[in-house]
């Protein structure tokens, strides 16, 4: 999988829990999941848990707290599908 | 579980034997406030204490206490119920510390120190995952030598009234898996004329109070295994609470 498809992947994870909409026109890797998306800080365990599902990986709790943006997502979903 | 540095050690024993030796002076006048100016009640205290005291004192590891939240006042009726006042000072490890939300008191100079002797941990509720997991560290820490620790297991107030299963706070989980053997005390809470949240319960409020010791398992594994523990906590709360109005 292309770190282009996990990005594109995690965007569509992410959509339904994003309360800022027009955020989503200019996502990137630096995009903040609850500054700039405005999502709720208890959805974001939600969504690393759909990344699980998605991506068929297991995280841990000290590896989740390091998500910050997209990117940081997209990092940790790379690492664990090498 | 990983370790705290020695600096946030060595603050925590600080912040614990200052509220200690000062307890003296801080318990009589909260209990003042809630059974005097507010005259608040609960139900069968005596009964309840000999029971929470006897489980304590039988019970081995560390002990969380999860409890369902109406009002920002909680955490005192319940260390209050469970304990009485005298009592803590004399079992100080047993008065619980709390996880305030940081903004609540944060503008006044004395309510941060007040909340500093009072055994609490402030937390940014919605803050960066790395400042609110120092914070689940450092009750990690306190309940893996011998404190007990109160968190509300829906995160925050429930605006139904009403234990919210969707609403499991995921630290909950995560301090549980963390700590080895660590047992859920799931404590339900409610006012007579608590109808839905609020600030403060109604004035001469008469307060039902019940806990049951839990241990919840789950075969998952990391993030899930956190939410799978905090979900069962939620679970049991949502029990006591459809026994508490089957039984009114």
């Amino acid at each position: 999988m292309t770190r282009e498809e996990i990005f594109a992947k995690v965007v569509e994870i992410i959509r339904p829990f994003v309360k800022n909409q027009e955020a989503l026109d200019s996502i990137g890797d630096s995009t903040n999941i609850l500054k700039d998306l405005k999502v709720n800080s208890a959805r974001l365990v939600d969504i690393i848990l759909d990344f699980e599902d998605a991506f068929d990986i297991e995280v841990e709790d000290e590896d989740a707290d390091a998500v910050n943006t997209v990117g940081d997502a997209v990092k940790l979903i790379e690492a664990r599908i090498s | 579980m990983s370790e705290l540095p020695f600096r946030t050690r060595a603050a925590l024993a600080l912040q614990r034997e200052v509220g200690r030796f000062s307890s003296i002076v801080w318990i009589p006048p909260i209990v003042f406030t809630l059974r005097v100016l507010m005259k608040y009640r609960v139900k069968n205290a005596a009964e309840l204490r000999k029971r929470y005291r006897a489980l304590m004192k039988e019970t081995d590891g560390p002990v969380l206490i999860c409890a369902n939240h109406l009002t920002m006042v909680d955490s005192a009726i319940l260390a209050w119920a469970l304990g009485g006042s005298w009592w803590y000072v004399f079992h100080y490890r047993r008065m619980p510390w709390n996880l305030p939300e940081y903004k609540n008191f944060a503008s006044i100079w004395f309510s941060r120190f007040a909340s500093w002797v009072t055994k609490c941990i402030p937390v940014v509720r919605g803050g960066p995952r790395q400042q609110v997991s120092g914070v689940i560290k450092r009750v990690q820490h306190v309940i893996s030598r011998g404190d007990t620790a109160l968190i509300f297991a829906e995160g925050g107030r429930s605006r139904t009234g009403r234990v919210e299963v969707d609403s499991a706070a995921h630290g909950t989980g995560r301090i549980m898996a963390a700590v080895e053997d660590c047992k859920a005390l799931c404590v339900y809470l409610r006012g007579d004329r608590q109808v839905t949240w609020s600030t403060v319960p109604a004035l001469g409020d008469s307060f039902h109070v019940d806990f049951e010791l839990f241990q919840p398992e789950s075969l998952h594994r990391g993030l899930r295994r956190s939410q799978d523990l905090a979900q069962q906590i939620v679970a049991k709360l949502a029990r006591m609470e459809e026994e508490y109005f089957a039984s009114r």
